[in-house]
Parts: C-alpha cells; sequence; structure tokens
C-alpha cells in the first residue's frame, strides 16, 4: 500500500505492505532504530511509540493504521540538539543503565506527565507499569520522573 | 503480507466484510496480534475498527449507558459517566494490563476475546450488561452472560461485529468493588478475581448483591446462593465466610499453569472476607 | 570535571536517551541476509536425519546448513567444549539447533524454518539431579551426566557436631532464572573477500568469542574481528557463544553479504543460557554462645544440556556456601549435572544466589532456636580481615561486612520496624528479614584475571580510551573516563571511550565476575600515567625545560610550572610520533596465595581472595487472603571499597536487588519433561515498576588497596540478598518458613495452609 504519515514532524510517504509492523516501518524502512523490541508482544514497551500524541506499542500496530497519523519517536521528541526535560532528568538521575528500556520509558513518563503534572512516587509507578526495565529497578526512573515534573511545573516548554 | 482493511464507518466495514469473507476484525490488536504473532491464527486478511466513530463514545441513553466496543480501555477511565456511575469498571481498567495496553485494548475486544481471565468481564455480568450485535442488516441485543459461551468463545456470528456494550444505570448499589489477584502488579493475567455490587441500607443490612467472579472457571462465575446467603443481614466476617464456602463450592477453574485450583478456589471465597472493610 | 568520586553522569547517558546509540541490534547493514536456527523442539533425542528440501526450494532462501556443513570441531563452550554448534546426531535439549537457515528476508526466513524436518528418534530423558546421578540413568555426555562433582572442607566437621549445642538441618529449592534483558541475543557478520570476518554482536566477551569462533569453524582467530556495541543488558547471558558461531557460519555461506540473526524472545528464553535450579540440603550447628560451630551441605546444581560454565558455578557455590562467617568444621560437597533441561549458564551472582538463600535462612533457625537477635547473631560470626572463611581461606583483603551490619543497626528502617509490622492493615501481616551476603569479584586462581589498557592523545588534543570490556549496562565507560580524567587532569569533553573492538583494543577478559572496572580500570591507571609521563617528558623537551616534574597536564594543556609557559595538547599532538600518542597498561587481579588442601577438583576458580559484603534489610507484607507479597521497603549496605561514582554504585545495587527481588516474589522457568511452558513475557513473569519499592543503598566504604582508587566490584552481590530476606520477613509475619522459591501467593497461602491448618484469611 502507499502509506502517508508524519514522522517526527516530516511528512514520509512509502509503499509498504500494510501489516508490516509498525515497529519494523520505523526501525527498518526509516532508520528510527530507537524505537526498540523487547518481546514483540506488548509485554515490555520497549517499543512505545506516540501516535497523534498517544503512546502505542509499535510491535502490535500495522502500517494500515498508520495511514495520516502523526508519529513521534524517542529521536523526535526534541528538535534537534535539545532534550526534553524528561530525557535530561533521565540523565541527571541515573534513570539510564543499559539504556535500552530508556526511549519507552521516557515517551511512556511524557505522556504521565501531560496527564497528571504532579505525580506522586506511586502514581508514577502505576503510569510506567507497561515499561519493564531489567537494570535499574526503576527507583532512579522515578526519581527522574519526579524531577523532570517539577521542571515542567516550572515552566519549561514540553 | 495480507490485506489491511481501514474502514471509517460501519458500512465501509460491511463492504470489507463482502470483499474478504474469511477477514478478521480487531480494533486494539493486543489480543488478536499476539495471537497471529504466535501462530495460533492466520486470517486472509484484517480490517481494523478503530477509525469507526459509530463504534466509540460513551452515552447516557434513558436507564441505560451506552459505552461504545471500540472504546478503549484509557478513553473509558477518562469518561466521566464511567467513573461516576460504574466504579466497579474504572477498578477493573485500572488494574487490566498496562497504560500502554489500555491506550490500544478496547471493551469490545477484552469481551470477545471472552477469556475467563477478562478483567472487564466480572464487573460487567454484575452490573448484568448487555452487548449490542451488529450486522448489515441489522442489530439486536442480548445480555452478556450468554453472549459469551465458554473459555475464548463469544457468540459472534461470522459477518457479525460488537456494537456497544449497554449497561443499565445502576442505581442503588452503595458499594461497587473489584478486586484482581495477579502474579505481579501490572501486565498480569488475573488468577482470581471478584466484581461485588451490594445495596446496604441505613440500617446496615444488605438488600441486593451482584457478585461475579472471574478466572474460577471457563467463564465469569456467579453464584446466587452467595449472593442470597448476604440478603437481609448485616454484612460481618462470619457472614461472609458463610457467603465464601457457598463461593468455593461453585469455583471449576480451567488449568492454565498460572495457578492450581486449590488456590483459586479458596481466594474466590477470601476475597469475599475484604467486603468486610468496606461497611 | 571527570573526576573519582563524584555522580558525574553516564558518558553514554545522551546518546541512549535521544535514540542515538546504536546497540547491536541496531545495525542493519545494506543488502542483507537473515539467518535463523532450527530448534530441535524435543528434549532428548537421535537425529536420525533430516530432511532440508522444501526449506531449500523456497525462493528467498539462499542456504539451508545442517551440521556436516560445519567445518572445525562444531565444537562450543567456554572451558568445556561440549556444545554442537549444530547438532551432528544427539540431541541434548528442546533449544538445540539442527540446522541454520540464511534467507533474503524475516518472512521467508520464517517460513524456510517451518519447512525443516528433523528426522528425531526419541529417548528416555533425565529431568531430574538425582536421576541423572543413578548409573543408570541415560547418559548425556561421554564424561556421563556428571559435570562436576567436588567438595569443599575445613576442619574435622564429623567430629564438630558433638560440640555443637544445636543443630539445624533444612533443604532448599531454587528455580531457573532467566536474565531477561531487553536486547535478545543478535549479531552482523560479513566475511571479506580476503578471509577477514567482521562481527558486531551483543557479547560480553568479544576477545573470548575469537577462540570460540575459531575453533568451532576451524577458522584462524587473528582473522575474526569482534566489535561489541554497548549492550541492552546481559547480566551473563551473553558471556560465552550465543549467536556468534551460527552467525559466523551463516556468513561463510552468505557471499561475502553481510548476515544478521536475532533471537525473538521466545527463542531467546528456550535457546539462552539460564541460571541453575537447584537444591540444597543443609546442616548447621552453632555452639551456646551463638557461635558456628560445624556446617555440613550437598548442593545439586541443575546444568542443563551442556556445562557453558556449570563447573565454575558449582565452584563459587561451594565456596560461599558457608556465608560469610567463620565456621571452623565446614563439609560443603556440590554436584553440578547435565540433564535434558535448558543449559544452566552464567547469570549475575553466578552459583551464589542459590547458596545464600540457604545459609542465610539457616542462621535465622540458629537465631530463633537460641532466642538471638538475628542482626546480632551476623555481627558475631562475621568475617572480618585475618579470618578464615568456612573454606578456609584467610582473608586479605578489605572485609567490610560488620560496618554494613553496623550501619543497618543504626538505621531508621531497622530501629522502627516493629512499629511498622505492628500498623499492619486487615487481612495484611508484615515482617522484616535481614541477609549478610557476599560475591566474589574476579575468576579466581588457575585464569589469569588480566587486562590490557590503550589510551591515546588525538590529534585533537582529546583523549580516547580503548575500552576492551564490554559495558552491558554496569557503567564501566563512564568509570574509565572517570579514572583517566582523574589522572590526566581533563574535562568529560575531552575524553571518550571506545566500545570494544578487537581490531583496536587489546584483549582484557569478559565483562563478568564484577571485575571489569577493577582490572581494567587498574589497567588503565598504568596507561593513563605512563601516557601522563610521556607528555610531560615530551612538554619538557619543547619547552626546553631540564625537569619533566616542573610540568603538570592540566585541561587542554600542559603547564611549566615555573615559568607558568603552556603547551595545548594539540600542540604537543603534533609533535608526537603516532606510536607515541599511545600508551599501554596491563594489570593482572592478585590471586590468592594460599594453597587449601580442600577443592582440588577445581582447576580454576578457587580460591578467590576479593570479595563485595553486604547488609539487607527487607520490608514486606503479606495478604492473608491471596498470599500476595509485597516488598514495601530495602535497604541495602554494600561494600564496594572506595566508590569511584555514587550514583553508578547505587544503580548496580538497586539493579541487582530488583532482580533478587523478581527471584523472590514471581520468576521462574517452568519446565515440564525438558520442555519450557512459559517462554514468552506473559508467562515469565519480571517484576514491574509496581513491584518494586524504593532501594536505599548505602556505601560502606572500605579501602581496598588494591583497587583503581581503592575499589572493587559490587556489581553481583545485591542479587544474593533478597531470597533469603524476604523468606525472613515472611516467616516474621506468618510464622511460615519458605523453603522453595519464589514465594508466589498459591505457595504462601499453601505454607500458610500447611502451618495453621487453614487456608487464609484472619482471625
Amino acid at each position: 500500500m502507499r502509506l502517508k504519515l508524519t514522522v517526527n514532524g516530516e511528512t514520509r510517504e512509502l509503499e509498504v505492505a500494510p501489516d508490516r509492523r509498525a515497529l519494523d516501518l520505523l526501525r527498518e524502512d526509516l532508520g528510527l532504530t530507537g524505537v526498540k523490541e523487547g518481546c514483540g508482544a506488548g509485554e515490555c514497551g520497549a517499543c512505545t511509540i506516540l501516535v497523534d500524541g498517544a503512546t502505542r506499542l509499535s510491535c502490535l500496530l500495522l502500517a494500515a493504521q498508520l495511514a495520516g497519523r502523526e508519529v513521534t519517536t524517542i529521536e523526535g521528541l526534541a528538535p534537534a540538539g535539545q532534550l526534553h526535560p524528561v530525557q535530561q532528568a533521565f540523565i541527571d538521575c541515573g534513570a539510564v543503565q543499559c539504556g535500552f528500556c530508556s526511549p519507552g520509558m521516557i515517551l511512556a513518563a511524557v505522556e504521565l506527565l501531560r496527564r497528571d503534572p504532579a505525580p506522586s512516587r506511586a502514581l508514577i509507578r502505576e503510569g510506567l507499569s507497561g515499561n519493564l526495565c531489567r537494570c535499574t529497578g526503576y527507583h532512579m526512573i522515578i526519581d527522574a520522573v519526579e524531577a523532570a515534573a517539577r521542571v515542567l511545573r516550572a515552566g519549561a516548554p514540553s | 503480507m495480507i490485506p489491511v482493511f481501514t474502514p471509517h464507518s460501519l458500512s465501509d466495514l460491511w463492504a470489507a466484510l463482502a470483499q474478504a469473507p474469511g477477514a478478521m476484525v480487531y480494533a486494539g490488536g493486543t489480543d488478536l496480534l499476539v495471537k497471529r504473532r504466535a501462530g495460533l491464527l492466520a486470517p486472509p486478511a484484517l480490517i481494523h475498527l478503530e477509525r469507526i466513530d459509530e463504534l466509540r463514545g460513551v452515552e447516557e441513553r434513558g436507564e441505560w449507558l451506552r459505552l461504545g466496543a471500540a472504546c478503549t480501555h484509557t478513553e473509558l477511565l477518562a469518561e466521566a459517566l464511567v467513573q461516576t456511575q460504574v466504579p466497579v469498571l474504572v477498578a477493573a481498567l485500572r488494574v487490566l494490563g498496562s497504560p500502554l495496553v489500555r491506550n490500544m485494548g478496547t471493551l469490545g475486544g477484552n469481551l470477545c476475546t471472552a477469556s475467563p481471565a477478562g478483567d472487564t468481564l466480572p464487573p460487567l455480568y454484575a452490573l448484568n450488561a448487555e452487548v449490542e450485535l451488529l450486522t448489515p442488516a441489522e442489530s439486536h441485543r442480548m445480555p452478556l452472560r450468554q453472549f459469551i459461551t465458554g473459555p475464548g468463545q463469544a457468540a459472534l456470528p461470522p459477518g457479525a461485529i460488537l456494537g456497544s456494550v449497554w449497561v443499565p444505570k445502576p442505581s442503588g448499589w452503595t458499594v461497587q468493588h473489584f478486586e484482581k489477584v495477579g502474579l505481579r502488579n501490572a501486565l498480569a493475567c488475573s488468577v482470581v478475581s471478584l466484581a461485588a455490587l451490594l445495596q446496604v441500607n441505613g440500617s446496615g443490612v444488605t438488600e441486593r448483591a451482584a457478585l461475579a467472579w472471574g478466572s474460577v472457571g471457563p467463564t465469569v462465575m456467579v453464584c446466587p446462593e452467595a449472593e442470597r446467603c448476604l440478603i437481609g443481614r448485616h454484612l460481618s466476617l462470619p457472614l461472609l465466610r458463610e457467603a465464601a464456602a457457598k463461593a468455593q463450592q461453585a469455583v471449576s477453574p480451567i488449568v492454565d499453569g498460572r495457578a492450581d485450583a486449590e488456590y483459586r478456589r479458596t481466594v474466590a471465597g477470601n476475597l469475599l472476607l475484604r467486603l468486610s472493610e468496606l461497611v | 570535571m571527570m573526576e573519582i568520586g563524584l555522580a558525574v553522569p553516564r558518558v553514554d547517558a545522551h546518546a541512549k536517551v535521544t535514540g542515538q546509540e546504536r546497540y547491536a541490534i541496531d545495525h542493519y547493514p545494506p543488502n542483507l541476509l537473515w539467518a535463523g536456527a532450527r530448534r530441535a523442539g524435543v528434549p532428548h533425542a537421535r537425529l536420525l536425519g533430516i530432511d532440508t528440501a522444501a526449506a531449500r526450494a523456497l525462493p528467498g532462501v539462499v542456504a539451508v546448513l545442517t551440521a556436516a556443513e560445519v567445518p572445525g570441531t562444531n565444537r562450543q563452550g567456554i572451558v568445556h567444549k561440549d556444545q554442537p554448534v549444530l547438532v551432528e546426531d544427539h540431541v541434548r535439549h528442546c533449544g538445540d539447533a539442527v540446522a541454520l537457515v540464511l534467507a533474503e528476508d524475516q518472512e521467508r526466513l520464517r517460513q524456510a524454518l517451518a519447512l525443516i524436518r528433523p528426522d528425531l528418534e526419541p529417548l528416555p530423558g533425565v529431568f531430574d539431579v538425582q536421576q541423572a546421578l543413578q548409573p543408570d540413568a541415560p547418559q548425556l555426555h561421554e564424561r556421563g551426566n556428571c559435570l562436576s562433582h567436588a567438595t569443599i572442607a575445613a576442619g574435622d566437621v564429623a567430629a564438630a557436631w558433638a560440640d555443637c549445642a544445636l543443630v539445624v538441618e533444612e533443604d532448599f529449592q531454587v528455580p531457573w532464572q532467566e536474565h531477561a534483558f531487553l536486547e535478545t541475543q543478535n549479531g552482523v557478520a560479513q566475511l571479506a573477500p580476503d578471509g577477514q570476518l567482521t562481527m558486531t554482536v551483543s557479547t560480553q566477551a568479544p576477545f573470548r568469542d575469537r577462540f570460540e569462533i575459531a575453533q568451532a569453524l576451524g577458522l584462524d582467530f587473528q582473522r575474526i574481528r569482534v566489535i561489541s556495541p554497548y549492550l541492552g543488558g546481559a547480566f551473563g547471558g551473553k558471556d560465552g557463544a550465543t549467536v556468534q558461531c551460527l552467525l559466523a557460519l551463516a556468513a561463510l555461506h552468505a557471499g561475502g553479504r553481510p548476515v544478521k540473526m536475532v533471537w525473538e524472545r521466545e527463542e531467546s528464553i528456550l535457546a539462552g543460557y539460564k541460571r541453575h535450579a537447584a537444591r540444597l540440603h543443609y546442616r548447621l550447628g552453632a555452639q551456646a554462645d551463638g557461635s558456628l560451630h560445624a556446617l555440613e551441605c550437598r548442593l545439586y546444581y541443575d546444568t542443563g544440556a551442556y556445562a557453558h560454565l556449570g563447573g565454575e558455578v558449582l565452584e563459587l557455590a561451594l565456596e560461599h556456601a558457608a556465608g560469610p562467617y567463620r565456621i571452623p568444621h565446614t563439609r560443603m560437597e556440590g554436584w553440578s549435572v547435565y540433564t535434558n533441561h535448558p543449559v544452566g549458564g552464567a547469570m549475575r551472582g553466578f552459583g551464589v544466589v542459590q547458596a545464600s538463600f540457604a545459609f542465610e535462612r539457616m542462621m535465622d533457625r540458629i537465631a530463633a532456636a537460641l532466642g538471638r537477635d538475628p542482626l546480632a547473631l551476623r555481627m558475631q560470626n562475621a568475617l572480618r580481615r585475618g579470618d578464615r572463611n568456612g573454606a578456609g581461606i584467610t582473608q586479605v583483603h578489605s572485609t567490610g561486612l560488620v560496618p554494613g551490619l553496623e550501619a543497618l543497626h543504626r538505621h531508621p528502617l531497622w530501629l522502627d520496624r516493629r512499629i511498622w509490622c505492628e500498623q499492619a492493615g486487615p487481612f495484611k501481616r508484615r515482617g522484616c528479614g535481614i541477609a549478610a551476603v557476599f560475591n566474589a569479584m574476579g575468576y579466581g586462581r588457575g585464569l589469569p584475571d588480566a587486562a590490557i589498557a590503550k589510551v591515546e592523545l588525538t590529534p585533537a588534543g582529546t583523549f580516547r580510551i580503548y575500552s576492551a570490556v564490554s559495558d552491558m549496562g554496569q557503567g564501566n565507560a563512564t568509570a574509565f573516563v572517570q579514572i583517566a580524567g582523574q589522572i590526566l587532569c581533563q574535562e568529560a569533553a575531552a575524553l571518550e571511550v571506545v566500545q570494544p573492538d578487537t581490531d583496536l583494543a587489546l584483549p582484557s577478559g569478559s565483562s563478568s565476575a564484577g571485575r571489569t572496572t577493577y582490572t581494567y580500570g587498574n589497567a588503565l591507571i598504568r596507561a593513563c600515567r605512563a601516557l601522563q609521563e610521556k607528555l610531560l617528558h615530551w612538554a619538557a623537551l619543547m619547552l626546553m625545560a631540564d625537569a619533566p616534574a616542573d610540568l603538570v597536564l592540566l585541561p587542554g594543556r600542559v603547564r611549566h610550572l615555573g615559568t607558568g609557559r603552556d603547551l595545548t595538547l594539540v600542540q604537543i599532538a603534533a609533535m608526537l610520533p603516532e606510536g607515541e600518542r599511545f600508551s599501554v597498561g596491563q594489570f593482572v587481579m592478585p590471586v590468592s596465595r594460599e594453597v587449601p588442601e580442600t577443592g582440588k577438583e577445581f582447576f580454576i576458580g578457587f580460591p578467590h581472595c576479593f570479595f563485595a559484603y553486604a547488609a539487607h534489610l527487607a520490608y514486606v507484607e503479606v495478604d492473608l487472603l491471596t498470599g500476595r507479597v509485597a516488598v514495601c521497603r530495602y535497604l541495602a549496605a554494600t561494600d564496594g571499597g572506595q566508590v569511584l561514582n555514587p550514583r553508578t554504585f547505587a544503580q548496580q545495587v538497586q539493579g541487582a536487588i530488583a532482580q533478587g527481588i523478581g527471584y523472590a516474589l514471581s520468576e521462574e522457568l517452568l519446565v515440564e519433561e525438558g520442555r519450557v511452558l512459559n517462554a514468552d513475557f506473559s508467562r515469565y513473569l519480571m517484576p514491574t515498576s509496581l513491584d518494586i519499592p524504593d532501594i536505599e543503598a548505602l556505601a560502606i566504604t572500605t579501602i581496598e588497596e588494591t583497587g583503581p582508587f581503592g575499589s572493587k566490584g559490587i556489581g553481583e552481590v545485591g542479587i544474593n540478598g533478597p531470597l533469603p530476606a524476604i523468606a525472613g520477613a515472611i516467616e516474621q509475619a506468618l510464622g511460615v518458613r519458605m523453603h522453595q522459591a519464589p514465594f508466589t501467593p498459591p505457595r504462601v497461602l499453601a505454607a500458610l495452609e500447611a502451618h495453621t491448618g487453614s487456608r487464609g484469611d484472619a482471625a
């Protein structure tokens, strides 16, 4: 099928099998390897992307479903050379070890903070409960989201 | 490579089904696409429902709430009508899957998958919900309890889709309670769950009770004996133990490797005891 | 500034949070072919033949290979090379590879794999360690079913029982644990026309991989280049060939095209290495005053179909089996046994996790029987520098367990524990449990734990460190930049670390055993000091200064302190011949100088002489109605010597504890008749963010004088605490002793019923 969509702010048009996974389209056809595959079955969240601003599991989305949508991957979260406050907080608070879960985790955190700008640690844990991390034990990830929430509340652009 | 249709309306959908009679229909894909990847299904074509507005939305229609079958769980959680009218369903949605799964998974999908462990099922059974099935020619409603016929089996004829879920507007329930037991706190298939609706009057006497359990039978389990046991009496731990014993007799879980039958039987009863904290 | 002791952010964090960092799995060279393995799918069988005709005939399939096409020995392995790359005639576990397919795309690869028909004659399976040890059991290898049988003993345990006021005996059982790294096993490889094989692979041992590939396939190891990018987790599961030999074989048949192999999650669980499932029998005796006196234990480790590091895991298990305590009379015997199960191999806490569950629960038994406070009992018996441990080895180096236990003792979480427990709500019970744990660092004796560091002054006046030890998320790259920054006095922007590439870096062993920061770090210190000395010497020449001691290296420059004259590093680099811009430093980890009369069966490993120590405390709440266990708070005081980076230190402790909590609450590979029942993430349950509490990590800063700036490795020790600490807390909460991990809700409720005669609910 001829697929037209916006990816990280750029309109793209490509010839693709309609049942190709969005994950493969993004990683292999568009070179956006920031989107990761951890399980292929929606159980780990590593493949998280934003579609029209809402998080989705790209391993369970087919290319046809992306027609006309705005897709944002981790690469497009912030303008080139800049970092979203959540990304900066991940760096500053030690939330990144192997980093494989980080893109998905960050996008999930961005959505969480848009919905709830002042979440408790318990609410942060709930908001990130679909993103598995095997390295950190989550503690510093929660710290990072708390820190980013403060920055955003103080008026940083999101 | 298989074709994937993207209908924007119900008439688009009927046209697509006519064009590809063996096509399978999905909304969120969190069950169907997982099964397809595991080789458990191989449909010749797919039709996704997420752009059909007629299948979405939540509204009051007289004495009923209509929930569009293609509403995602996240959408339902955000609806004021759902929050205020059916907190028992809210409690189930909050622990279904994960935030990411809830963004994609739909109410209709949860019902059509008809897993004995489906989280929305016990609340909807307790609420006496109905499903509305649509075909090109007509629509008709039936009780959810009739719609689910066995583990993973729903009475959805070929060519029909689940269009809406109708919930009688709950009135008089003073307690809407749901508890799910999983082997971890998110992304967990329920091993036992309980939805409980109670109407307790000003003197503390239970006038009505609706109880429904998940994951302890081939489909959702209801236990009128346990309900009757509570009616006309004050909720107390000894009373709840009586009701629990009746529920434990009714349990007949399928084997799925997550928990043994003995555990499910015990906990199905134990979850009733939690109600003692609510009154 | 990049200095030791500061919580500098990870140098790789920026690239990772922007999605720019390319892991091995993110490489898609143009014109690539996909490779995949057909797995046997049965636990024990004779492979009589294999029909590949239909697969070969499929358009888009470039090759289908079987054992007949494997040159070389067709054997891979780290110590014992007993694992075929492609099965010849004996299938030993469901994940055994019987054929390899190369295809143009993943879809056709899958189709081709499904068309391969192995002709398998099922053989009776060996699914139990005791059964495997019977003389009449089916023999899985030429050496029989016992990979390793060894004993470590001290004193005279047979006579010692008579002197014990109290003897307790118990059995424990733990399952296989899955590493579950998010980036599965994968790599890309290409054979150049000149015969050079280049492989980019998610690996913990790029240098050793060359040997494994070369021996398996009959190649020259010097013609194999392995590049090891940052890994998306490993925890031991990528130590030793996973995809490497299969991928290299594929590259040999790819007509010069690059080949990519990625194990999907299900294949990763079926075919990847595991933590050994184990049964442990313990008998522990103490004197009336609480001093431990005699220990006898038998450890049965299920090493599955192939050895991997099963013998070495047993060595560490036995070496740690007596706990971090003085026990004068011990007899610790163990077996590492082949079965038709998934392969037991290296996983963080390497044999020690299993033993820690046992010895710490035995400590609680002794404490309870003597009416002693469990923390005080541990403090009394804890090893101090100069003591002999249960294996009879003198503790010569930093031994910070006692300060760790003291830190716990002073901590508000310990002081407030009873009040917290009393506040349990309806149908809840609360308890607190502790654990004193330790974990050796390094390879131990018999195998040189060595590294060679290489540092370069680039023409741009910056410094480039050629790491040779994979960074799998533990953050050694950052440690190396801090070490270099400290010695060379440079800022972050002037320091770069290159991930291992066997063409550019120098052999430095595997990323394992908690060794990389210590061993490579020490080598790096030497390399940096040598480079510093060299640069000052050259600068002195350039400045016509008569004493290099008057010069100092500063950010971007060298200054002659007497005159205040500076030379930039760019200027100096321009003057140096290329070879002079590089410095190399070598280091070998010291080994124990004791020659024990015991443990002679172990030709490598025993004894180790450096250990990390930790004291853990878990706050646990159990729900009586469902048996659900929640870990509400967790505290760990860990001795890692001096701390190079407090944040990285805490990261490692928290991450290890989280994996231990998973093993305690929900992680187990369910295997029946050799078949894995839960080979995906919906059924193999790792902790989510809602399952792990805040984890407070305290550093106990002893000084490990042999370590880089006084530090030692702590990557593993944290994972050893949660099983016993949580079990101890459950016992305090419910009066129930859990002997089998994980402590799932069904197991907890069943234990409660057995204990009280009724299941669940509250009085």
